[in-house]
């Protein structure tokens, strides 16, 4: 991927990105994490959070797919979970990253991943092209 | 009608009793978070966060959620 298309495919992510938060308003933030665990898409303007966010994400993806290996599996395709501030949901892409959201504790949480799946084929399309590139 | 009183009470707080045992041998501490995973081949695994599997997921996302993404 060359410096121009990695800044399009990740121009491209914003925009679906924010398409998402706009469909679901119960999405408070989200990203898109590489299958090499890389922070492609994030709310995050300060590189320093951007870096910690997409580190706990990449720990969290990689727990998912050690559980599903735990279980004979091959890897964890959809991961929800609910804390006391709010949820965290997890939507595997083809290329083995995650598209991920967070939502407030009283959010319509199946909605929100109804709108997540949609948009998973988009995210893989730019992912994808992005590496022909 | 008081003796009947006297038993009820006394049959509260046996309830109570084993309901306090019961919670201080389970650690004390409920599921308030819940982990649900699904698998490529559609199965479904549910985690407590009071297991320590359940704990790390919870802790992690915990921590995303507070600074967001």
């Amino acid at each position: 991927m060359t410096e121009q298309s990695g800044a399009e495919t990740s121009g491209a992510l914003d925009r679906v990105l924010t398409e998402l938060r706009a469909l679901s308003e119960d999405i408070e933030s989200c990203a898109v994490l590489s299958g090499d665990r890389d922070l492609l898409s994030s709310s995050h303007a300060s590189a320093v959070d951007r870096e910690r966010a997409g580190a706990l994400l990449a720990a969290l993806a990689d727990l998912s797919n050690g559980a599903a290996r735990e279980g004979g599996k091959d890897y964890a395709s959809q991961v929800r979970i609910g804390t006391e501030a709010g949820h965290l949901l997890l939507v595997r892409l083809d290329g083995g990253g995650v598209l991920a959201a967070t939502t407030g504790p009283d959010a319509r949480v199946g909605l929100v991943l109804y709108d997540m799946r949609n948009t998973r084929g988009e995210v893989d399309r730019i992912l994808a092209e992005g590496n022909e590139q | 009608m008081k003796k009947l009183l006297r038993r009820l009470v006394l049959l509260g707080a046996i309830a109570g009793g084993i309901y306090a045992v019961r919670s201080y041998l389970r650690g004390g501490t409920a599921a308030t978070e819940s982990v649900q995973i699904v698998f490529d081949d559609g199965s479904t695994r549910s985690l407590a966060s009071n297991t320590a599997e359940g704990r790390e997921f919870a802790d992690i996302a915990r921590s995303i959620v507070e600074i967001g993404l």
